[in-house]
């Protein structure tokens, strides 16, 4: 037993120092108190989808760091563990707990829908956003339109994609916004203009880059010849890549995501991934933050904004690798 | 006592794949009496009850209820045709209360088809009243004791009005009191007129209890006929087929000095324990059930903890804080739950019997297959434990076999002193023979036994001397010249005079 | 051939053949299905697709077989495998990396161990706690991204050796592993005895806590190992990776006749459970099954592959309990 206990100490001892390396500007949740803060700051919630999804993980991480620039503005951060239920709880505790203004950033839009409405009635400011829960009166919204997201990828794709070409689709959990969006964007925007495209495989990989690997080792053995992977992330993309990654026979195919990761244009440097729209966390976070701004200080009663959708390409990659530098997600 | 028939059976068969059961059973019970079957285990009585019970479908042959052909598909309607069985292995639910385990199945409804407590309640009190019982029917199961639970099922046959009632073994897990008062509804219910089956080993209870006998052997009926017609030795004969000269085969061997000896030990149920037992004795620990005889013998085999006091084996105070303490020291014990404590359920005979004697077939670091294999099929040759194969699950195999198993597991150990609670429980006559005949040899060999038992006969068989324990205390000893049942339970039932 | 019908036989009376039959039966129908399914490239994929699941799933056998179990797999299995890529982004050093894979799955699982043993505490509690922590602290320490860039330590899941992935290596080293440990030592012999029946295993002289310890520290040696294999085939240290593995390992097992009631199971039973799932997932995928009716599918075929295992077992039971008497 000695040497057991003696194996946990060391153990407990390194967890620590581990954790210690990680420590600086992590996201807590920290409890809100009932009474507002002093010195008139505003105290404002930001209800994440699910910290264990990683664009929520790093929206709310963007949040919490612009949320310092602003000296009369204080954000908490809760997270809604990808469950309707969960997230619904923190709406009514964040309203119950009187803040300022409530950022909501739905698991499933409907599902809040009612929640972001007593929010509002509850005369306290209330933001959606990635994606919006629109047709709120009186609510405000950011967001990215994941139409567009997929849609500047699916016109460069006409061009790119070669005549009678092969292609795999991965799809996202079924019944999520965004990816019932950029799935329909792409139907609209590329599979009707382009009738000789067969797709030899399509399937719902949840936004996971091991499902999307399995897939895609899969529909190799059963096709000789892939001409392009079309994901609707960018971590469903490098799944798919990396099977390919040394097989020369595939050295030609195209592959597009979604959200501009670190991952992704690192792939995109390479020559690997094609394309991504960039869905910026800086960007919504940026505009999350201005938007709530001006709101409480009474300078505009409603907004309603879409930030840009840039597409990232071999040609501008270079620009959007310094962006990630300067955050940190790139050494 | 009528002469009338109440349940028959002709020439019954049933057959399982590779062995025919029961072989053209001819088979009759009479209104107001007790019929006693008996039989080594596997010789077919308690497939003959199931088919009764409609649990089993017989292949051929016709069941009568007064003189009436009838088809039992299943327990309920075995029940609706006033057929009750009381099943040797109790199966009940600890959390259910009394009232509800009455009438569970078969639960009276209200005019809104709701389960009607009120009724229950009422039934419930009526019954354990009508029963002279003094319980609460709020009472959870797990709070009686066996016989109290035993009552419980006879009530619940009596609330069905059953007037067939089958009895399997139904006093092997409670005291001669409680055998006496179970005996005493027994003969209650045979005057009311009630049909009793009743299937057991113990010689000198059937003799006790029966109107008639029948004896089985094989799948086939022996014999059948009234008890004036029977003696014991008879009985014991039919039943194994070959005469057994003595019931216990003990021979008298030289006693040398104390092995273990115990010193005032105290623990939570017993108190200021202290005893000897010398090299070549068979010592035996009789008591009523709850004397505290298992804790005393759970303790020393480190089950259970002792609170103070002292153990000395050869001399030496040892300590036995679990069970590998007393193993290394040569104390081993066959426990009384053999379920419980004993078998493994779902692995094999081979496993069962090497479990605490892996370290012995170790050969650098591997199970030495060859090593085991031998010495496992020679203790179960020594044993004579019947299986047909060391891999077979040792569910399959008979109570005594399993018992047997049991004890070459801890015979390959090479116990100095071996600990048998109720090593013949529940188990047929030929098994206990072997069983008597191997604590003998134990003791030849130099050995010691400890033997608790609440089988009075078996004790003073086998013993060369007895403690008697009640209420946690020790009530004294009795040596080889005094030993008699009536002693025994003198001191059994005594009242606490010390302290 | 009179040998081979003999083994056959022995097979037989042991009765334990039921889940590979089954495994058989849809390797030939996958194979008339689909004229790439019984490709080495294919058969390959597979293996390596169901190498971090089944690794698991020899844990979940050991531990199930003696009456326990472990939700936490999963979670533990991301929380080992970042800390081993972080290792490895900072140091450099792969043999360093993979220690502190194994050594932080190994702690966890001797929490889940004390928590089983010292405080009684049921395993299902015990692992589910631990699931929700392990999770919780890979993405504290990630901050919730994943982490890219991981160089050269790809190489434990997507390297070769002798022309054979190194997942399948792995994967064959632990069958070994579990194989030997539940036959030829003592630890396997208790561990059947505590899952058969835990109070007379103690009253026969097996020290429970200690065997119990032992297999979930021999667990969170398997949980350390599937997530570096994880992380490396992946590419990345993904703090939400392998959600749901816990399930996909216990499923594996089950199919394979791994007992929930405890006292039964076998390391080869497992590996065919795996592949059971394993085929039926990538002919789905091979033959094009719309996604949602994989689902329903694959829940089926579980279902169907127990009961059938099951009824096997109870007839080979009753047959043997009548041979007996």
């Amino acid at each position: 037993m000695k040497k057991v206990l003696a194996l946990l100490l060391v153990l407990v001892l390194t967890m620590g120092l581990l954790a210690g390396c990680a420590s600086e500007g992590e996201v807590a949740a920290p409890a809100p108190t009932d009474t507002p803060a002093a010195d008139g700051t505003y105290r404002v919630a930001y209800i994440a989808r699910a910290q264990a999804d990683s664009f929520a993980a790093w929206m709310a991480n963007a949040v919490k760091e612009e949320a310092e620039k602003y000296d009369n503005i204080t954000v908490d951060i809760f997270d809604g563990q990808a469950s309707d239920d969960v997230e619904n709880t923190l709406i009514e505790n964040a309203i119950t707990n009187k803040y300022d203004a409530i950022i909501i950033q739905p698991n499933n839009g409907e599902a809040q829908r009612p929640y972001a409405e007593k929010a509002v009635a509850a005369g306290i400011i209330t933001i959606t956003t990635n994606a919006r829960i629109s047709g709120i009166e009186g609510a405000s919204s950011v967001d990215a339109d994941p139409y567009l997201q997929a849609k500047v990828n699916a016109v460069a794709a006409i061009d790119q994609i070669p005549q009678d070409a092969n292609v795999v689709v991965l799809l996202g959990p079924p019944g999520n916004f965004h990816a019932d969006e950029r799935r329909l964007s792409w139907e609209k925007e590329f599979f009707e203009m382009r009738p000789d495209v067969t797709i030899v495989g399509e399937e719902i990989a949840n936004w996971n880059k091991d499902e999307a690997m399995n897939y895609m080792e899969t529909w190799v053995q059963a096709n000789p010849k892939i001409d392009a992977i079309i994901a609707m992330n960018d971590n469903m993309a490098a799944g798919a890549l990396e099977v390919i990654k040394d097989n020369p026979a595939y050295a030609d195919t195209l592959a597009y995501g979604v959200d501009g990761t670190a991952e992704a244009v690192l792939l995109i440097e390479e020559g690997r991934l094609t394309s991504t729209t960039l869905q910026s966390a800086y960007a919504l976070a940026e505009a999350l933050l201005d938007t709530a701004d001006k709101l409480l200080t009474g300078e505009e009663t409603q907004i309603d904004i879409d930030i840009d959708c840039p597409l990232v390409n071999i040609d501008n990659v270079q620009e959007y690798i310094e962006m990630h530098k300067r955050a940190g997600a790139i050494q | 006592m009528s002469q009338e028939v109440k349940l028959s059976v002709s020439n019954i068969e049933k057959s399982f794949p590779g062995v025919k059961a029961l072989d053209r059973i001819e088979f009759s019970v009479r209104k107001g009496s007790v019929h006693v079957l008996c039989g080594e285990n596997g010789a077919g009585k308690s497939t003959l009850m199931k088919i009764i019970n409609g649990i089993y479908q017989p292949d051929a042959g016709k069941i009568l209820i007064d003189g009436q052909e009838v088809q039992i598909k299943n327990p309920i309607q075995a029940r609706s045709l006033g057929i009750s069985m009381i099943f040797q292995e109790l199966n009940y639910i600890p959390e259910m209360t009394i009232e509800e385990s009455l009438f569970v199945g078969n639960w009276p409804l209200d005019k809104m088809k709701k389960v009607d407590w009120p009724e229950i309640r009422k039934r419930t009190v009526a019954l354990l009243k009508e029963e002279g019982l003094n319980y609460s029917p709020t009472t959870k199961l797990k709070n009686l004791a066996v016989y109290d639970i035993q009552m419980l099922e006879i009530i619940k046959a009596i609330s069905y009005q059953s007037d067939i009632i089958i009895m399997d073994e139904p006093t092997s897990a409670i005291t001669q009191k409680e055998v006496d008062l179970l005996f005493k509804k027994i003969f209650e219910l045979r005057s009311r007129g009630a049909a009793i089956i009743y299937i057991s080993h113990k010689m000198d209870e059937i003799f006790k209890i029966a109107d008639d006998i029948t004896i089985f052997r094989d799948g086939k009926v022996i014999d059948s006929r009234p008890k004036e017609e029977l003696d014991i030795d008879t009985v014991i004969s039919l039943m194994v087929g070959r005469k057994l000269s003595n019931n216990f085969p003990k021979v008298d061997v030289p006693i040398g000095n104390v092995i273990l000896e115990t010193k005032n030990i105290t623990g939570e149920l017993f108190d200021d324990i202290s005893f000897n037992v010398k090299k070549g004795e068979v010592v035996g620990f009789a008591g009523l059930m709850g004397a505290g005889r298992s804790e005393v013998m759970r303790a020393i085999f480190g089950l259970d903890p002792i609170y103070s006091g002292e153990i000395l084996i050869n001399g030496k105070k040892v300590s036995i804080k679990k069970v590998q303490d007393s193993i290394s020291k040569k104390v081993v014990m066959l426990s009384e739950d053999r379920r419980r404590y004993g078998i493994i359920p779902v692995r094999s005979v081979k496993e069962n019997i090497s479990i605490s004697n892996l370290n012995k077939f170790i050969y650098s670091g591997k199970l030495h297959a060859q090593k085991e294999n031998e010495t496992v099929s020679y203790y179960c040759e020594k044993m004579n434990v019947k299986t047909p194969s060391f891999e077979t699950n040792i569910e399959a195999l008979s109570g005594g076999n399993q018992q047997k198993v049991l004890l070459a597991k801890w015979l390959i150990t090479d116990p100095e002193v071996f600990i048998v609670d109720e090593p013949t429980r529940g188990i047929d006559v030929g098994a206990k023979y072997e069983i008597y005949k191997l604590i003998s040899d134990l003791v030849a060999d130099g050995k010691s036994v400890i033997m608790v038992s609440s089988e009075l006969p078996e004790l003073i068989g086998m013993c060369d001397r007895i403690y008697v324990m009640a209420k946690g205390n020790i009530m004294g000893s009795l040596e080889k010249e005094n030993f008699s049942q009536e002693n025994i339970m003198r001191l059994a039932t005594a009242s606490i005079t010390k302290h | 051939m009179k040998n081979f019908i003999d083994k056959l036989k022995k097979l037989n009376s042991k009765g334990n053949y039921s889940i590979y039959l089954v495994l058989i039966a849809l390797f030939i129908v996958s194979w008339m299905a689909n004229e790439n399914f019984a490709t080495w490239g294919n058969l390959s994929n597979i293996s390596r697709q169901i190498a971090v699941g089944t690794i698991l799933a020899f844990g979940q056998t050991i531990l199930i077989i003696s009456g326990m179990l472990d939700l936490s797999s999963g979670s533990v299995l991301a929380l080992a495998g970042v800390l081993s890529v972080s290792v490895y982004t900072m140091t450099q050093s792969l043999a360093l990396s993979f220690i502190v894979g194994i050594a932080v799955a190994v702690f966890c699982n001797i929490l889940n161990g004390l928590m089983v043993t010292k405080f009684k505490t049921p395993p299902f509690i015990a692992t589910l706690a631990m699931m929700a922590m392990a999770r919780g602290a890979a993405l504290m320490y990630t901050k919730g991204q994943n982490i890219y860039q991981i160089g050269d330590y790809v190489v434990f899941g997507q390297g070769s050796w002798f022309g054979i992935p190194n997942p399948i290596w792995f994967l064959v080293i632990t069958l070994a592993i579990t194989w030997y440990l539940l036959k030829h030592t003592v630890f396997g012999r208790s561990i059947y005895a505590i899952g058969g029946n835990e109070e007379a295993s103690n009253a026969s002289g097996i020290n429970v806590n200690k065997v119990k310890m032992k297999a979930y520290i021999i667990n969170g040696i398997f949980v350390g190992l599937a997530g570096i294999i994880f992380m490396s085939r992946v590419n990345g240290g993904l703090p939400n990776g392998a959600i749901g593995f816990e399930f996909k390992s216990l499923t594996a097992a089950v199919i394979g006749g791994t007992s929930f009631t405890g006292g039964v199971g076998t390391a080869s039973g497992t590996l065919a459970g795996a592949f059971i799932v394993g085929f039926l997932d990538n002919i789905m995928v091979l033959i094009g099954v719309d996604s949602y009716l994989q689902q329903i599918v694959r829940g089926a075929i579980i279902a169907l592959a127990v009961i059938y295992d099951i009824s096997i077992k109870t007839k080979r039971k009753r047959t043997k309990l009548i041979k007996a008497k």
